[in-house]
This record gives structure tokens, C-alpha cells and sequence, in this order.
């Protein structure tokens, strides 16, 4: 038995005869494909593939999916950068819509789609978008428009070493593109798309670039990944995102609704030091991951302690380095966490003052860190008065500031980053739901004396706590006072300013008109 | 071998030629120095001096560097304090060229910046002439800036650029500054600023076509403080202000009329509360000097200065100003004592100059205090490179006021500290239970286990690992396994 028919017995425990021919099938039909594509591009004459191939050709299936978007430019709010052109990938899977990346078509003002070899711009909307785990579902406007089409159908999460094929329309050329790779390893990986979120993620070789994007990856004729992100600075690796993240998404919007991936709010971290077993009562046996910290508001702290061992989640044993066997990779625990639904409830066996006991784990959708991740599709909130604009603190807004280390103006940043990233975790009764920011001003007499010209927390507005945005427009519109007097930075003492409000409500039309601004919120 | 006649001419003709350029050196340089002239007051200073291991803060690697100082009393040698703090031999040399000489530091500052060197060998002072201090240093046009290059004094003119008030190269202290423009490169190594024969600067740093001095006449003050025995150090304001330009500010805290003064918002944590300005009080005079709406002051010799110098202009830490406020529809005068400006006074100081690093390793776990010399430790780029969040304490008080903080900063491995090696930059929350700001705290809370038979370290709340623990039974055994395994000259330097 060769090398290779081993390896593939180890990976599906099939026979290594019927493996062998279902390999050959694979291969012929990656033959085909690019053969033709290969011999088309070089003008040779050439003989169509073989019908029955070319019926159940799957790039039939894959569309090229052209966006032009528009993103707000978060600092102003009011505004929006300029139409941007953008191209992705997408296949049409059952029920006649087509799976994307959400990164496609965050923020589209119009969506069309390329059938393959079809000449025809057929325009589409957006059905789903799950920018949490990059994913969406988009659909034609005329649903004639993808008649004729076979769906394509999801496999399996596949082995490591195996090898997959990506399909899409990267940048470099029009035509439907084809690279095969091999899959390189599997494990938990942050989605930059949503930028605080961290899934299962294969990596491969095969080559994905920009235009790849929402394009399937096959294994035989059927998708293993949706392809989705490369790394900077990393050679020949691609990400897609694996069939149980797409089918989680999938089932998430069964109802009609898109919850999001339950987030239990727990945070579990190795427990491989000998004292630290012995402390809690267990032995040298490799089981078992602690719970390190929880987060206060989360529905794992209804169930779960500090110093919590997890002996297993959802039927998966757990091992001391915090990571679960699943489908012949060790990743880590969160992945168990991750296949439940939001209301279902995950079964736990935790290891607690020395016994084993079973516990169900509610989980939910989380948004509190929404701000702290990227925002799309839901243009920034806002509220201007007096030429003050005032917005939620976002990770969004963060990008307009600086980088942290490079800017002139270090210390607002920095402020700010901790304010959003750091506080909620650190500080929860300090912390606030929505941090606004008082973003910049547009010059006007009535502000012209204002020090602080934006790029602050803003702390009190007549002595009123700032919680969220709606909190500045009442404590405006509740002051009976001379002036509207407004502190900075917080939470303790900063900068203070103050503004005549008689002047400043005479000024709020004037000043919308010479900047252009079609209304003075978006609450 | 047998030379012949010919290359024993040529060997007693090159060497009478060796003899001839040598004397002619020596005349050449006595002649320099029996000139009158900066090349008689102008040395070079050659200092080395430790460069801290910042994640192995038991080595102790040397760096050297070359600057200026001016003899300004016999005996005396004036330069800036930068690289003198951690200094293992400085060395000094007349005449640009020749012979080095051991110095000694007699004094420094961090805060001001100066240091006073000696040089015990007699020979070195033979030619060298005192320079003077100017007492008064007008605004401009221009100045000489002298320096030793390549064996010759170069004196090329310098633009005067302006006064100005700001922190010092080393210390926070805020003191006037003189701003030249110039194109010269590679300056800010205590070149020296003249005009009519006499200091009127030292230069400490420069930046593109600006370099900054100290003035002379605040050397002479500092210097004749600290002869006298008198050098409290320098003071700070310890209240955070702003300036007074918002006249609806104004009208809000009280103050109607033309916009002056600058508007207190934070109070300090040094002084004293009762004599110090409140948050919303506005600050319209220092020692009789009024402020303006921009937080400036009218300054005698120098224009408009920041007020924020009037915490040293004639006095020094510890002195007592006349601040007068407006607190609502009062005027107060507060009896404000000056603070000195000490690094220890803040949550992570951004020197540390009383000692080499602190640390201490326990089990193979390495502590150090939380400082900015540590975080430099990343290079020139640290504000890029150095964890975010340990650099945010720099404006971000712990929750509960702690005075500093203790880092878990790396781990040598054991097998005690097994599973624990990625737990690195980490902030000390409580250790056994006790709250820990300082090493000696840690090196305490060690000395009682807690329950288990473990030693508990926990970490600052957040999203980061929050505790571990070591097995206290153990740890002593491990920790000198450590010491011996890792070559430590010693587990801790508390």
C-alpha cells in the first residue's frame, strides 16, 4: 500500500480501493477543468469537456458578485466616502440564493451578479448578512434569473492534508479561476471582518486573493469552505470558513432572523501546572480547562465559578490545554461553544469542590461588544448641536483617529482605546453602553471659542452622566440654563467648555446649511 | 640580514620627521590653549555608562558616549545630566584632542538636567580657563554654538528661535527652554551656546532644524541654589489646567469681562487640598503675575512663558507661591507650596535613577515594577511596540489609586511554572490575597501562602489570564534551581 493510499485511509477510514476511485473521479474532474480553461486561454482548438462533466460542472453554480458600496466616513457622519468598486464570489446552494462573504457586500449600494459564461448584470439584493462570521446570503431580484442553475451542496469539514480546490473570480482577470492546495491545519482564527470575533477557519495553500472572496472550495464536487481571508506577511496561506460555521449560519436564519453566534461569555485558559491540578483536586490525567474569568453579565456566569474545570462541553472531553479532539484536530474548547444555537443550551460536565457534575449552559447572542468590532451596513449614529458632533465611540470611529504609537495625538487615542476596548472588561461600573465622542466641531461664532476641537470622550453635558448618545440630546433639551456646559474625558475631571444656548439654538439651522448636513441627528 | 647604508638613512630620516611633526603638535596645542578663547573652557566628556536589560534586568551591558562641558570654576566642569544617572566611568579631555582624563561626578539633577564633573589629575587643568554664565539672555538675532569636531572647535552661528516652556530631556519638571534654528546636524551633545564671550546655553536635544538649550541664566540659578546647599529640586503645578479663552466658560464659572486666566480641572494629588486650586477655580495670578486667557504669564527676561514655569522661576520645589483664584463669585489668594517634581509620583514613572532595576524572580517568574524605562525596552518604537495597555497607565490610574504597580514581565521555565510560560506583561492585582503595588509588597505577601499549600498571583481584571498559582512547598527549591540554571547573579534587587 503506497504512501498515499495510507494517508487517505487514516483520513476517512474508507477502503483504499473504493478511496482510490473516488480520487480518480476527483482528479478527472480538476482535469477537465483546467485543461480546458488552460487550452481555451492559449486559443487551441479544443473539444468540449465530456456532457455528463460539463451538466454537473459545479463552477455553473459560482457567480461573480460586483458591489459598489458607500461607507460613511465615521468622523462625519453625515457623510459618506466616495462609491467604491468592489468584486467577490458567491455560489447558489439550496432554495436558490447564493452564499457570500458579509464583507462582499457590507455596505452595497447596488449588488450584481455574473452568472458563469452569461453576459447578462443581473441585480441582486442582500436576503442575510452575518457580519459576525462573515457570511451572507444574497438573492437575485428576479428569481428566474438563476433557473437552470444546480444548487452545489456542502461536505464536510475536510482533513487536514487533503486536498481542495478554490473557485472564484480573483483580481487579475475576468475569467472563473481555479487553484488547488492542499488544506494545511485547522484551528480557531480571528474573522477580520467583524474584528472581535474569533471561529474555526481551515487554512490551505491554494491560492485566495481579493475577488476570491464568497467563492466556494471544493473537495469532489462538493463545498468544504467559503473562502475569506488571507494573511499579511504570510506566504501561500488562505483561510476559508468550514461547512459548520456555514451551516450554523445557515440554520440561524431558518427562522428568519439572524441571531449571531451565542457568545456564553466565559473565558477558560489551560490547566496543565501540576500545583494548580493538585489545588482543585485532580490528577495528572490531561483533563480538563479552568475557568479564568467570566464575564459578569453573560449566561455563563448563572452557571459556572472562577476555578470551574471543564471535563467536557457539548460531548466533547476537554483537555488540559483547553482544547477539544473534533474530527481528527485538537482546536480549541470555544469551538464546541460555537456549534450551539442562541436558546439552546449547551451540556456541560464540569469538575467542581472536588466532584463531577452536569451542568446546561444557556447560550445567547452577545452585542454589547458590538462597538469594539466593525460595524456595517447601519450607517454611524450622530447628533450635532451648536457645530458639536457628537457620536458613539467605535472601533469604526477608532480607524479615523490614528494608530495607536504613531499619532500626534497619542494620548486621545489611547484614552479612547481604552474606553472601548478596555473598560467594559476592567471597569464595569464605570463603563458605559454607548461612549460618545464628541468627533469635531464645525467651525461657527458660536463654537469659535470652544479649546476642545474633537477626538474626546465626552464625560458630562450639564452635569447630566453621557451613557449613550440619546443621553445628549436630553441633557441639552432639558437645560433651562444660560449655557450648556459640557466635560470632557472623564470619568473624573477633564477639559470643560461652554456654549451660549440661546446663540447656539439660533446658530443649529445656520450651520447645517453652510456644511451641508440634511438633518442634525441620526439617533 | 645585513641592513644596508641606504635604509638606515631613510629609518634616521623618518624618524627625525616623527620627532619634528610631534613637537610641532605639542607647540601647536600649547599654543591653543594659552590663547584666550572657548578652546580654553570647551572639554569633551566621555561617559559610560549601564543600558539596563529591560526583560533581563539582571544584566547590565554598557554603552559609551561622547558630549561637551564647560569649565566654569576651577576645578568645575558644567554638562547636562543625560547618560551621567547610570554612569560607570566618565572621562574628559581638553582641547578636542590627546589625552583622556578620569572625571568624577561631583553633582547632577535629573529634573534640570545639569551635573558638575571633576578631574582629579592636575596636568588636565594646566590651560583650562573658567567660562562665565550670561546672567540675562536677550531674544536673539543670533548666537555662536560651539563644539569639538574632529579635533577642532567649530563655531558656527545659530538663529535664536524662541523661549519656550516644557518638560526637561530627563524629568517632567517644566523649565524654560531656549529654542535656536539651525542646519547643523548632530547636535543636542551639550554643545555651548555664546555671544559676547560668555554661556549663554547648553544645548540638550535636537530636533530637525530646531535645538533646544537650557539657559544660562537658569544654570546659574540652579548652580548657585546647589552651592549654597539650598537645590530642593524642581517643582511642578500638580493641578491640570486649561486655558481661559471660552469667555461662556468663564461667564459659567463666575468671571465676567474679558477672558483671562487659565481654568483648573483637575485638582493635584500631591499638595495640599486645602491650599491648592479645585477643580473650576480660574487661576488669574502667580506670584503677582497675571495670567492670560492663552495660560501664559508676562515673564521679565524671557516674554511670554507658559505659567506653568512660575512653579520654579526664582524659587524651587518646596517653596510657597501666591496663587490667586476665583473660585464662584469669590477671589482667593491660596498659599500653594510647590511640590517636587519626583518620578516616584507617578503611577509609572517615566525614570528610574535610584538604583538599577528592581525585580524579582520567584519560581521563575520574573517581576519588575511597571516604569517607562521598562516599556522602552522595546526599542525606539516602544510607544509602537510596548503592550498598549501597560503603556495606558501612563494617564490611567489603577481603579483603586495604587501609587505603582508590579509586572509579571517573563518566565524562565521550570517545571514549577509548567503551563504558565505564555503569561507574560501582565499587571500584579493581589498575591496571597494582598494587594500589591511594589515588589517589597510581592517579596511579603510570598512570605505567607495561601490556602492549598499555594502561592495565588492574581492579574488586573480584563479579558488576559487572571491567576495562577505556584506551589509554595516547592518554591524556594525551584526558584534557586532557577537562579543556578539561569546564571542569575541574584533572585531578586528589591
Amino acid at each position: 500500500m503506497g504512501w498515499r493510499a495510507m494517508r487517505f485511509q487514516s483520513m476517512t477510514g474508507q477502503a483504499p480501493r473504493r478511496r482510490a476511485a473516488r480520487v480518480m473521479a476527483m482528479m478527472l474532474w480538476w482535469i477537465c477543468g483546467y485543461g480546458a480553461m488552460a487550452l481555451r486561454a492559449e486559443g487551441t482548438l479544443l473539444e468540449s469537456p465530456p456532457p455528463a462533466v460539463a451538466a454537473a460542472a459545479p463552477e455553473r453554480a459560482v457567480v461573480q458578485i460586483l458591489v459598489s458600496s458607500q461607507v460613511p466616513v465615521f468622523d462625519a457622519p453625515w457623510r459618506y466616502h466616495p462609491i467604491r468598486r468592489s468584486s467577490g464570489t458567491g455560489f447558489v446552494i439550496e432554495g436558490g440564493r447564493i452564499l457570500t462573504n458579509a464583507h462582499v457586500i457590507a455596505w452595497a449600494k447596488q449588488i450584481l451578479i455574473r452568472r458563469y459564461q452569461d453576459p447578462r448584470l443581473l441585480p441582486a439584493r442582500v436576503v442575510f448578512a452575518g457580519h459576525d462570521c462573515d457570511l451572507a446570503l444574497i438573492e437575485p431580484v428576479d428569481p428566474k434569473d438563476l433557473e437552470g442553475v444546480k444548487a452545489l451542496e456542502f461536505g464536510e469539514l475536510p482533513a487536514v492534508q487533503s486536498t481542495v480546490v478554490t473557485c472564484g473570480y480573483p483580481a487579475g482577470g475576468d475569467q472563473m479561476s481555479f487553484t488547488r492546495g492542499v488544506v494545511s491545519r485547522i484551528e480557531v482564527q480571528p474573522y477580520a471582518h467583524p474584528g472581535n470575533r474569533s471561529w474555526l477557519a481551515v487554512q490551505t495553500d491554494a491560492a485566495i486573493n481579493p475577488g476570491n472572496s464568497g467563492g466556494p472550495v471544493f473537495q469532489g464536487d462538493k463545498v468544504v469552505g467559503v473562502a475569506f481571508q488571507g494573511l499579511p506577511g504570510l506566504q501561500n496561506a488562505g483561510f476559508f470558513i468550514p461547512p459548520e460555521v456555514v451551516r450554523h449560519f445557515l440554520d440561524d436564519v431558518k427562522d428568519g432572523r439572524y441571531d449571531g453566534f451565542p457568545m456564553a461569555g466565559v473565558g477558560f485558559d489551560s490547566l496543565q501546572n501540576p500545583a494548580y491540578r493538585r489545588l482543585l483536586g485532580l490528577t495528572d490525567d490531561g483533563r480538563g480547562a479552568r475557568v479564568d474569568w467570566l464575564r459578569p453579565d453573560g449566561s455563563a456566569a448563572k452557571v459556572l465559578r472562577p476555578d470551574d474545570v471543564l471535563l467536557e462541553a457539548g460531548g466533547y472531553p476537554v483537555g488540559s490545554d483547553a482544547m477539544i479532539p473534533y474530527r481528527g484536530n485538537r482546536v480549541a474548547a470555544g469551538v464546541a461553544f460555537q456549534q450551539a444555537q442562541a436558546g439552546e443550551k449547551l451540556p456541560l460536565k464540569i469538575w467542581r469542590e472536588g466532584k463531577a457534575i452536569d451542568v446546561l449552559l444557556p447560550m445567547e447572542a452577545y452585542t454589547g461588544d458590538r462597538l469594539a468590532g466593525r460595524q456595517h451596513d447601519e450607517p454611524p449614529r450622530y447628533f450635532i448641536y451648536g457645530g458639536m458632533v457628537f457620536t458613539p465611540l467605535s472601533a469604526n470611529y477608532l480607524d479615523t483617529v490614528g494608530r495607536i504609537g504613531r499619532d500626534p495625538l497619542w494620548e486621545n487615542l489611547a484614552r479612547l482605546a481604552y474606553e472601548l476596548h478596555h473598560r467594559p472588561v476592567e471597569d464595569i461600573e464605570g463603563a458605559r453602553p454607548e461612549p460618545v465622542v464628541l468627533a469635531g466641531i464645525l467651525p461657527h461664532a458660536v463654537n469659535a471659542d470652544i479649546g476642545v476641537r474633537g477626538r474626546v470622550l465626552v464625560n458630562r453635558i450639564n452635569g447630566v452622566r453621557i451613557e449613550k448618545l440619546e443621553d445628549v440630546k436630553r441633557a441639552l433639551s432639558e437645560n433651562g440654563g444660560a449655557r450648556h456646559v459640557f466635560e470632557f474625558v472623564g470619568p473624573e475631571e477633564g477639559p470643560i467648555e461652554a456654549i451660549d444656548r440661546a446663540a447656539a439654538d439660533a446658530a443649529q439651522a445656520g450651520i447645517l446649511s453652510t456644511y451641508g448636513i440634511v438633518s442634525a441627528e441620526r439617533l | 640580514m645585513q641592513r644596508t647604508p641606504f635604509l638606515r638613512l631613510f629609518l634616521i630620516v623618518a624618524l627625525g620627521l616623527g620627532f619634528v611633526a610631534v613637537a610641532a603638535s605639542e607647540a601647536r596645542a600649547q599654543l591653543l590653549l594659552q590663547r584666550p578663547g572657548w578652546d580654553r573652557s570647551l572639554v569633551s566628556v566621555e561617559v559610560t555608562y549601564k543600558v539596563y536589560d529591560a526583560f533581563q534586568p539582571w544584566n547590565e551591558p554598557t554603552r559609551a558616549i561622547r558630549k561637551h562641558g564647560v569649565v566654569i570654576a576651577p576645578g568645575e566642569i558644567l554638562t547636562t545630566a543625560q547618560y551621567l544617572p547610570t554612569h560607570t566611568l566618565v572621562r574628559v579631555q581638553k582641547g578636542g584632542r590627546g589625552r583622556w582624563y578620569d572625571a568624577r561626578v561631583k553633582w547632577w539633577d535629573a529634573q534640570s538636567n545639569l551635573a558638575v564633573l571633576e578631574a582629579a589629575a592636575p596636568a588636565f587643568w594646566d590651560g583650562l580657563a573658567p567660562a562665565k554664565l550670561a546672567e540675562k539672555v536677550g531674544r536673539g538675532p543670533e548666537f555662536e554654538l560651539l563644539r569639538w569636531r574632529d579635533g577642532n572647535l567649530e563655531n558656527r552661528r545659530v538663529e535664536f528661535g524662541k523661549f519656550t516652556v516644557s518638560e526637561g530631556v530627563l524629568g517632567f519638571a517644566p523649565h524654560v527652554q531656549l529654542e535656536v534654528s539651525t542646519d547643523l546636524s548632530g547636535l543636542g551633545w551639550t554643545e555651548v551656546l555664546a555671544r559676547d564671550g560668555v554661556i549663554v546655553g547648553l544645548t540638550t536635544y535636537s530636533n530637525g532644524r530646531v535645538c533646544g538649550a537650557l539657559p544660562a541664566p537658569f544654570i546659574r540659578d540652579v548652580l548657585a541654589a546647589w552651592r549654597a546647599g539650598s537645590f530642593s529640586g524642581l517643582g511642578y503645578f500638580d493641578f491640570t489646567w486649561q486655558p481661559g479663552s471660552n469667555p461662556e466658560l468663564l461667564k459659567e464659572l463666575g468671571m465676567e469681562g474679558e477672558s483671562r486666566g487659565a481654568v483648573v480641572h483637575a485638582a493635584g494629588r500631591e499638595s495640599d487640598p486645602a491650599k491648592s486650586p479645585r477643580p473650576r477655580d480660574i487661576l488669574l495670578e502667580i506670584d503677582g503675575f497675571p495670567i492670560d486667557s492663552e495660560g501664559d504669564y508676562l515673564d521679565p527676561d524671557y516674554g511670554h512663558l507658559m505659567l506653568e514655569y512660575l512653579a520654579n522661576r526664582g524659587h524651587f520645589a518646596g517653596a510657597t507661591v501666591k496663587l490667586k483664584v476665583r473660585r464662584g463669585a469669590r477671589e482667593l489668594t491660596l498659599d500653594y507650596v510647590v511640590p517636587k517634581a519626583d518620578f516616584t509620583d507617578e503611577t509609572m514613572p517615566r525614570e528610574v535613577f535610584d538604583g538599577p532595576p528592581k525585580y524579582l524572580v520567584a519560581g521563575g517568574l520574573v517581576f519588575q515594577p511597571l516604569t517607562q524605562p521598562f516599556l522602552r525596552g522595546w526599542g525606539d518604537e516602544w510607544r509602537k511596540y510596548a503592550p498598549y495597555r501597560l503603556q495606558y497607565y501612563q494617564y490611567g490610574e489603577p481603579r483603586d489609586k495604587r501609587r505603582s504597580l508590579v509586572v509579571l514581565t517573563g518566565v524562565l521555565p521550570d517545571p514549577i511554572n509548567l503551563g504558565y510560560q505564555d503569561a507574560v506583561m501582565l499587571v500584579v492585582d493581589k498575591v496571597n490575597g494582598r494587594v500589591v503595588a511594589t515588589l517589597a509588597d510581592l517579596a511579603e505577601a510570598l512570605e505567607t501562602p495561601a490556602e492549598g499549600g499555594v502561592h495565588r498571583v492574581e492579574f488586573m481584571p480584563g479579558r488576559n489570564l487572571q491567576r495562577l498559582v505556584l506551589d509554595a512547598a516547592t518554591l524556594d527549591a525551584a526558584t534557586a534551581r532557577v537562579k543556578e540554571y539561569y546564571g542569575l547573579p541574584a533572585t531578586r534587587r528589591l
